[in-house]
This record gives C-alpha cells, sequence and structure tokens, in this order.
C-alpha cells in the first residue's frame, strides 16, 4: 500500500501503475460517447491456437504458387485485325473477277422475277410511251380486254354509236 | 518499426520484396483480421478473406501511388473483398443480403470461435440491423479504435459525415439492445 509521508494518506496498491491505462480507457469511452453505454466493450470472437503464429506461411505459400497465366486478349486482337484485312483482300480480288469473267445477262434472270416486277412496280407509263413500244399492227383489242368481244358485237355498237363510218378511216376491203 | 515510405519502396523492388512482404504481414495481420472477421463474422471466412487480401496487395503494391497510407489502401482492399465476398455467398446461398446477415448471425451460436454471452449476441443481431457502412464505421471506431481521421480515410467519408453516422450507429444499437 502507497503512503504519503507528510499527511499519512494512503493509495491502494499499484494505483499509480495503471493509472495511465485507466486514463486512456476513460478518454476512449468519452471519444466513442459510451461512457455509460450498455453496448459490450467486446464481441466474443476467438481465434484458433496460434492462429496468427502460421498465418504468414500460409499466406506465403500460395504467393509461391505460380501464378496463372494471364492470357492477353490484345495478341489476339492483331490475329483479328490481320485476319479480317487478308479476308477483305480476298473477297475484292474475287469479287472484281467474277464481275469481269462472268458478267449477268439480262437472259439470266429467271422470267418469274421480271413478271414479279412489273406486277409489283407501278410503271406508270402514259398511253404515248405505251404506243411506242407496243407495236399496233401485232395487237387487237382482245389482247388488251380480259372479256372478249365479238366481231359482230363490235360492228353493232359502232353502227349505233358512229354516225359518219367514214371517220373510222377503215379499209372497207376488210369489211366486205 | 519501419517506415511506411521505406516498406513500399522495398516492396516495390524484386530484390527486397520477399523480406518486406514478410514485414507488412506481421504488422498488419492482426488488425486486417479482427476489420474482416467482424464483417464477415466467420473465422474460416475471415481467414479466406484476409489471404486473398495480402495477396491482392503483394500483386498490386506496384500500381500503390502512395497518395493515401498504406495502411488505409490495405483497409480499403479488406473491405471491399469482404463485402464482395459477402454478395457472392448470398448470391451462392440465393438469399437476399439482409437473410444472409442474420444467417450468420444464427450461426454464431454454433460456431467454436464465438464465446459471446446472451448480450454479446444480441449485440450482433442489433449490428446486423445497420446499413453497410454505418456497421463499418461502429466496429472501427468501437472495436479498433481507430481515430475519425483514419476511418476518413479508408471509407473516402468527411469526419462530420462519420461522426453523425457512428453516433446514430450507436443510439440504434442501444434502443435494439434495451428493447425486450
Amino acid at each position: 500500500m502507497g503512503k504519503d509521508e507528510k499527511d499519512n494518506f494512503k493509495t491502494p496498491e499499484g494505483y499509480f501503475d495503471s493509472l495511465h491505462d485507466r486514463l486512456m480507457d476513460k478518454i476512449n469511452q468519452q471519444e466513442t460517447g459510451t461512457e455509460d453505454s450498455i453496448i459490450p466493450k467486446s464481441d466474443g470472437f476467438t481465434v484458433p491456437e496460434g492462429y496468427f503464429g502460421h498465418l504468414p506461411k500460409k499466406i506465403f505459400s500460395k504467393i509461391d504458387q505460380k501464378e496463372p497465366k494471364v492470357i492477353q486478349l490484345k495478341s489476339y486482337k492483331k490475329f483479328y485485325y490481320g485476319a479480317a484485312a487478308i479476308a477483305a483482300v480476298f473477297l475484292l480480288i474475287f469479287g472484281l473477277n467474277w464481275k469481269t469473267e462472268t458478267p449477268i445477262a439480262f437472259e439470266d434472270l429467271a422470267s418469274a422475277e421480271i413478271d414479279a416486277y412489273f406486277e409489283n412496280t407501278e410503271l406508270d407509263f402514259s398511253f404515248y410511251e405505251l404506243a411506242e413500244v407496243v407495236a399496233i399492227d401485232n395487237l387487237s383489242f382482245n389482247d388488251v380486254l380480259e372479256d372478249q368481244l365479238e366481231d359482230e358485237n363490235i360492228l353493232e355498237y359502232l353502227d349505233e354509236n358512229v354516225e359518219h363510218i367514214e371517220d373510222l378511216n377503215l379499209d372497207y376491203d376488210d369489211y366486205e | 518499426m519501419i517506415a511506411e515510405e521505406t516498406l513500399v519502396n522495398e516492396l516495390k523492388q524484386k530484390e527486397s520484396q520477399a523480406r518486406a512482404f514478410e514485414v507488412l504481414v506481421n504488422t498488419y495481420k492482426e488488425r486486417l483480421y479482427w476489420h474482416i472477421r467482424r464483417i464477415v463474422l466467420n473465422h474460416d471466412d475471415a481467414d479466406d478473406v484476409l489471404q486473398n487480401t495480402f495477396i491482392k496487395v503483394y500483386r498490386n503494391i506496384e500500381g500503390f501511388k502512395g497518395d493515401s497510407k498504406l495502411y488505409s489502401w490495405m483497409y480499403r482492399i479488406a473491405t471491399n473483398e469482404s463485402l464482395t465476398f459477402l454478395k457472392q455467398k448470398s448470391k451462392k446461398l440465393g438469399v437476399s443480403d439482409e437473410e444472409l446477415k442474420m444467417k450468420m448471425v444464427e450461426n454464431l451460436q454454433s460456431d467454436v470461435y464465438f464465446e459471446g454471452s446472451e448480450i454479446q449476441l444480441k449485440l450482433q443481431k442489433a449490428m446486423a440491423t445497420l446499413p453497410d457502412k454505418q456497421k463499418l464505421v461502429f466496429t472501427m471506431k468501437y472495436f479498433q479504435e481507430m481515430k475519425y481521421d483514419e476511418i476518413s480515410e479508408v471509407l473516402e467519408t468527411s469526419v462530420g459525415a462519420l461522426k453523425a453516422s457512428y453516433h446514430l450507429a450507436v443510439k440504434k444499437i442501444e434502443t435494439y439492445i434495451k428493447a425486450d
């Protein structure tokens, strides 16, 4: 037990030895605002005996294991670029050759495709344009009409609707 | 203790790397372990994450620019590794992050490396209800006794925000423990 020589006051044994630690605890509690807190001061976790002693060895042995080889994608990229360039050159050469050697002739087109083209495309030709391309000598009314007309019906129609038969400039030899 | 700058330089040089790394591991192994353990709770998981953390530090030391302190850089790696580990674990088990946290606390009751009392178990349950960052701030301040400046460097958050976060966490935990 400690004793003050002058005043005969006493302190508990080892009081001053542990004062620093107790002070630091107090400061820490004040700093964390948990002086009078009900939150426990430790969390109850433990580690296996000698864990920290063996740990460095475990880590070093893992590091010593050969590092997995990292395959660089960049080197493959170079290869891909090269291959793409070569393929493009080949395509260009063969493409040009094909065009010069075997030009596509109009006859090569399937007639079905031509029919489909005319059916699906609005050509919008005027009568004059049609007259230029269609030989009128080889054409009769019945070629362009869906309902076939008999000669008799035509003549009857003309008889009733045309006042002067001469206006038609017909070759009379054909009708006599 | 070897100066941090010297240690970093030695870690970057081939001839001194092995010895410097040994110093690094021995200096930080316990601090990093407890940091990780308080996130993942289980010893075996903490051991795995700690080893991965040191391996990452070793393999990436060349990229360490020295903009922050070495210990805060390592703490950041350890924190990220731990949180990533938990994310992978919840995905693997097909449960939500919250469900996993509760499951981890439940598992503590049968954990041979957890010798906590009823109140300590309740503390873990209370901490499991906190958002990740608030829990981190609380454990770093309360159990690891880190200074706000140090925590600020690790979590890249202002000291003011950390203080607010810490006090909020304390209040929440106290309320949880007091209840029932």
